[in-house]
């Protein structure tokens, strides 16, 4: 059961380690409950290192300005090889002590922190038996610190430039957000416009056309971003700051290449067919129609009007289309719906307008108004438990339990927001899984709603779940504000620097550690039949690790030979 | 109080370094009382474990070993605590075969906030250790 | 060309600490001012945060870390900001940092200052229900991890008295009883507002009998009891009689009809609350009395149809601003309107109210010296140009988060990262044209 040991720090094979270990002493935190002078005592005196200098002080506060001051002074003074500080936990203080190595010649990951605080003499009553597992956990923490291995930051040139899928107004805002004169951006569309579905909805509210069309007007006239219509997404390879994509466009089959540091995905999304459901059968030449298709006519010079031409009598407008089915709400049809009403009132004070929901979802801060207003309007408004649809027939189950039908002239459904046809294609371009619902699944709900596993590439609009067009936009900034801050123009990356490694002599190219990671940091070089780490892409959790049949990777800063030191020395 | 032996067991804890260690931190801010005989090791992810690693350490000694990571679905890494979950119940009934036995090693979720809860974790599962008795693979000429 | 430059953030939630971490990140050195002794906000007294009811501790303990460590991060917690003048680009501000009467640098937070203090009042941290001293931390996992000296009820520095016990207790002299505010003024390019939100005044609405029935809950009080590290560690028992309750109302939308807005977290939270009643309590029974589910989005009604039924029953009322609680025996009763038959009534051992979010009480002082415009439901107002801008009526401020209206963790965010975004081009154009 040998592990595969690559070479471990040169250091300490040609030249005699020297190891520092300074132990603070907290106060009465560590120096109350531990007896430091006998600690340093015998560790001083340990025989079990051939060839391995130990000099071990105590110090009052290795954290304080003086510490630190003291420790960068003691390591260019005695030239440690490598160093170990007792103190308190790594959460605390590593990069505090890490920062100190960077001043001096000692690599920063030839040192650790030991913690004999938290784990130890805050936890232990017993002055005895806590010095005894100080010194245990030191002498650990010695015996691993040899084992460790000289790291290097590397960073990585960049390339800022900007590649943005989907021209509708999530990726309109974004490109306008992100485009200067050191970033350009490339918005690439499949259909011969831009404006997305915005286009649709941009003739019924005041002033709401224009603002779309004068979006479309800057992104056109912009000079640092470059349109691509009726083109697709071909092939993408590459890691965040280094993407090389491929373009391929429709109209004359051309291949364009570019590159770019990152990646926004501003796909859209659909709207659910309401007649996939049991719920709502009707044919194309009922007075069915999509709310979508409603805000096209209102937007034309007839209005929402019925086949003939005649204005309706009766509208039914159904919430909730696809919401049990989809299993989420959109959170909102509530509110254009209730524009709609309004906009029918508007048309024809003699149309008798009811709107059939589940619950009223208003959630935006000025929302509420808007059932207000279609309240004045003399909508009516009825909530219901469920409902059902045979051309414009509706039969629907009251609050109360009872059940009723009626007719109407014309029945308008609002459906569930979709994630786009496109979405799969994307998703395996981009290696950036799918949600249970079939949206992008973004890196963590809450704190990084926009990132995705594959660093580097962001997921903005109804792309990453139902939203409205100011949520989309507002999905846009926030990817823009990640690239902005991190993607930055003429500087590095450096990427995690406590990495994992594989061993050419060792794999058999199972493919296994590639299948485990989630960042799509390990890639298969089918010439020398192996799997290989992208270092700028590992994250060093070691998931891969634990996958590996051969024992051919290594976890740098995290060897089975540096834990096994760990252990043996709890064991003894 | 205590059991009949004074056999005191060597337990080592690996722990994952955003959830289970920042819960030990939170019980040593506490000032909980640990048994001396429980050592920490840290790693990245409860998924970085492998089964060298666990038999190893049995094999070194320990008469107990204790993973803990974060609970399922808030790994830092995504899904490596699934991971960690699936090769640990092979590992178990690979030590079956070993004739080594699987009580010896467990499994936990402790998140960052349940400092208590992971001294009540590593507190009984010594007291566990204590009853099953010293690691016999430490006088076995088989291994 | 890197964006250096200063920035001011004021407030260290989730937004406050996201926006912060990445302006750090691309060089910029932010002054990260927190009214509070401690920074995290208010997604650190939950203990669970809804959808997925992740620990919010896991959650945002490696996010506190990275604000602290960060050597382009100044946090100024106990501060408060009292000028901004000036304009984008170059702006002056005053930094009021008040005395905390111990050394961020010389504390090691040891605790042993607060046995010796004599004085004890209630923790207003903790929704009044435990109590602390004069010298405290809010909670245990407070970050940093340093008390602070309530100077008004502190026996010397309050009363003129002669106590020194807490000084006296510390091994490190990182106590100095005779500390004093600190005024600060820097200079900085663009600012950005992340003060968050306050729990709507439930006592304004009397029938419900928050703050005169002790089996009333508000739900941060609701949340302190559920949270490991709370007043109870996490036990669920009515204050006053230390009873486990057997029956629980969750009251949706408490304020909505006051405030004239829906404040879309209330129904996920008080679902989370089933879940936390049932999880901890398996024979409790929990009602959500509700009138309209507002749960948008793709992840949120999944969980809400998990909880329906197996952990609560929901209850619909026809008219969720009439609903009111009374005393009945040891207990409480709730009535409600439904439309189908006439007034319903339960009764339960406990209510929790799901209040709306409304503006924090200091933003109105925080617009005065930001210069920024409020909303008529006194949030931050943003400029509205309908492109998601965070920027507010002043130029080169920018808000973002709960600030901004009420809104959950994800928005706070995503408006966090726009922020942050429009911070840096500012701060990029500033470094091209200087």
């Amino acid at each position: 059961m040998k592990e595969f040991e690559m070479q471990e720090s040169g250091q300490d094979r040609k030249l005699r380690a020297k190891v520092g270990v300074y132990i603070c002493e907290c106060g009465p935190n560590i120096a109350g409950k531990v007896d430091l002078d006998r600690i340093i005592t015998d560790i001083s005196e340990l025989d079990d290192y051939q060839d391995v200098e130990l000099v071990v002080k105590k110090y009052g506060f290795l954290c304080s300005a003086p510490g630190k001051e003291y420790l960068e002074e003691e390591i260019n003074s005695n030239g440690f090889t490598h160093l170990v500080i007792g103190a308190c936990s790594p959460r605390d203080h590593d990069s505090t002590f890490m920062g100190v190595c960077k001043k001096t010649d000692l690599n920063p990951y030839l040192y650790r922190i030991i913690n004999i605080r938290e784990h130890c003499s805050w936890v232990i009553d017993d002055k005895e038996k806590a010095t005894v597992k100080a010194e245990s956990y030191i002498r650990g923490g010695i015996a691993r610190v040899l084992r460790q291995s000289e790291l290097f930051e590397k960073p990585l040139d960049i390339n800022p430039d900007v590649l943005i899928i989907g021209g509708g107004v999530a990726g309109m805002e974004a490109a306008l957000s992100l485009s200067s004169d050191d970033r350009r951006v490339f918005l690439v569309e499949k259909t011969d416009r831009l404006g997305g579905v915005s286009i649709d909805l941009s003739g019924i509210l005041p002033g709401q056309g224009e603002v779309i069309g004068k979006k479309i007007e800057s992104v056109l006239g912009n000079g640092n971003i470059r349109v691509f219509l009726n083109t697709r997404v071909e092939n993408v390879i590459g890691f965040l700051g280094n993407f090389e994509i491929e373009l391929l466009s429709e109209e004359n089959t051309e291949i364009t290449e570019i590159m770019s540091g990152a990646i926004v995905v501003a796909a859209g999304g659909t709207l659910f067919d309401p007649r996939e459901s049991d719920r709502y059968s009707y044919s194309g030449s009922d007075e069915v129609y999509t709310s979508l298709s409603i805000e096209k006519m209102f937007a034309g010079d007839d209005g929402a009007v019925l086949r003939s031409g005649k204005q309706p009598s009766s509208v039914a407008l159904i919430h909730c289309v696809g919401r049990e089915e989809k299993n989420y709400c959109s959170g909102i049809c509530c509110s254009y719906m209730m524009k709609l009403a309004c906009f029918f009132k508007k048309q024809s004070a003699d149309i008798q307008v009811t709107e059939f929901y589940r619950d009223i979802c208003l959630p935006k801060k000025n929302d509420q108004e808007r059932f207000s207003e279609a309240q004045a309007a003399g909508v009516a408004l009825i909530r219901i438990k469920d409902i059902s649809l045979k051309g414009t027939n509706v039969s629907f189950e009251r609050i109360s339990g009872d059940k009723d039908k009626q007719s109407f002239d014309m029945v308008v459904l609002a459906p569930a927001l979709e994630p786009s046809a496109d979405t799969e294609y994307f998703a395996d371009l981009l290696t950036v899984p799918l949600d249970e619902f079939g949206f992008f699944q973004e890196v963590h709900k809450m704190t990084n709603p926009v990132g995705t596993a594959t660093d580097g590439v962001f997921i903005v609009g109804a792309a990453h779940g139902p939203k409205g067009v100011s949520d989309s936009m507002q999905f846009a900034r926030a990817s823009a504000g990640q690239i902005l801050t991190r993607l930055i123009p003429g500087e590095k990356l450096i990427p995690e620097v406590a990495v994992t490694e594989i061993s050419e002599a060792y794999c058999t190219g199972c493919g296994n550690c590639l299948e485990v990671c989630v960042y799509g940091a390990i890639y298969s070089d089918d010439s020398r039949g192996i799997s290989v780490v992208n270092e700028a892409v590992c994250r060093g959790c070691g998931n891969c690790f634990g996958s590996c049949p051969s024992g051919a990777l290594r976890t740098k800063h995290f060897t089975n030979t540096q834990l096994y030191r760990e252990v043996d020395e709890a064991l003894r | 109080m205590e059991k009949s032996s004074e056999f005191t067991p060597a337990i080592v804890g690996f722990l994952c370094n955003w959830c289970t260690y920042a819960a030990a931190d939170l019980a040593g801010s506490s000032k909980l009382e640990l048994p001396p005989s429980f050592t920490v090791i840290r790693v990245m992810c409860s998924s970085r474990i492998d089964h060298n690693l666990l038999l190893s350490t049995f094999f070194k000694g320990a008469d107990g070993i204790l993973v803990a990571g974060c609970h399922p679905g808030d790994c830092h890494y995504g899904e490596g605590n699934y991971y960690a979950r699936r090769r640990f119940a092979l590992l178990k009934k690979v030590m079956e075969t070993l004739d080594m036995d699987p009580e010896r090693l467990q499994l936990s979720w402790v998140s960052a906030a349940e400092g208590k809860r992971y001294a009540e974790v590593v507190g009984e599962f010594t007291e566990k250790i204590k009853e099953l008795g010293p690691n016999p693979i430490k006088n076995s000429t088989r291994f | 060309m890197s964006q250096t430059g200063n920035i001011l953030v004021i407030g260290a939630g989730i937004a406050g600490m996201k926006a912060s971490l990445m302006l750090a990140g691309a060089s910029s050195k932010v002054y990260l001012v927190e009214k509070l002794p401690i920074i995290g906000g208010k997604v650190i007294k939950n203990e669970e945060s809804f959808p997925n009811l992740e620990c919010s501790t896991c959650m945002v303990a490696p996010i506190q870390q990275d604000v602290l460590q960060n050597p382009n991060i100044e946090t100024l917690t106990y501060s408060v900001v009292e000028k901004i003048e000036g304009s984008a680009g170059d702006f002056s501000v005053v930094i009021r940092k008040r005395a905390r009467y111990i050394s961020l640098t010389d504390c090691i937070g040891c605790g042993m200052c607060y046995e010796p203090c004599p004085v004890s009042l209630k923790n207003e941290w903790e929704e009044n229900l435990i109590d602390r001293k004069a010298i405290y931390v809010p909670c245990s996992g407070s970050l940093p991890n340093v008390p602070v000296i309530d100077s008004e009820h502190c026996l010397r520095i309050g009363g003129g008295e002669d106590c020194s016990l807490c000084a006296e207790a510390c091994a490190f002299e990182a106590i100095n009883l005779d500390d004093s505010d600190e005024i600060i003024e820097v200079n900085v390019g663009a600012v950005i507002l992340a003060t968050g939100s306050a729990t709507f005044d439930l006592s304004s609405i009397p029938d419900l009998g928050y703050g005169t029935l002790p089996g009333v809950y508000a739900p941060m009080e609701f949340e302190r009891l559920f949270a490991s590290n709370g007043p109870t560690l996490g036990e669920i028992t009515l204050r006053d009689s230390e009873k486990i309750p057997e029956s629980v109302a969750i009251i949706h939308c408490v304020g909505r009809r006051e405030q004239k807005y829906c404040s879309a977290v209330c129904c996920m939270y008080s679902f989370k609350f089933a879940r936390f009643l049932k999880h901890k309590i398996p024979s409790v029974r929990v009602f959500n009395i509700y009138s309209d589910i507002c749960v948008p989005g793709k992840s949120y009604q999944s969980f809400y149809r998990s909880v329906e039924g197996a952990d609560t029953e929901m209850l619909y009322t026809s008219s969720i601003g009439d609903v009111s609680v009374s005393e009945s025996g040891s207990g409480l009763k709730v009535s409600y309107p439904d439309a189908a038959v006439s007034p319903q009534s339960l009764n339960v051992d406990m209510v929790i109210l799901a209040a709306a979010l409304v503006a924090d009480p200091d933003v109105a002082q925080l617009a005065e010296v930001a210069g920024v415009d409020l909303d008529p439901q006194g949030f931050i107002k943003t400029v509205l140009d309908g492109s998601g801008s965070m920027e507010t009526s002043r130029e080169g401020v920018f808000v973002a988060g709960t600030a901004e209206g009420p809104k959950d963790i994800q928005n706070s965010v995503v408006q966090a990262e726009s922020a942050a975004g429009q911070v840096a081009e500012i701060m990029t154009s500033q470094a091209s044209s200087s």
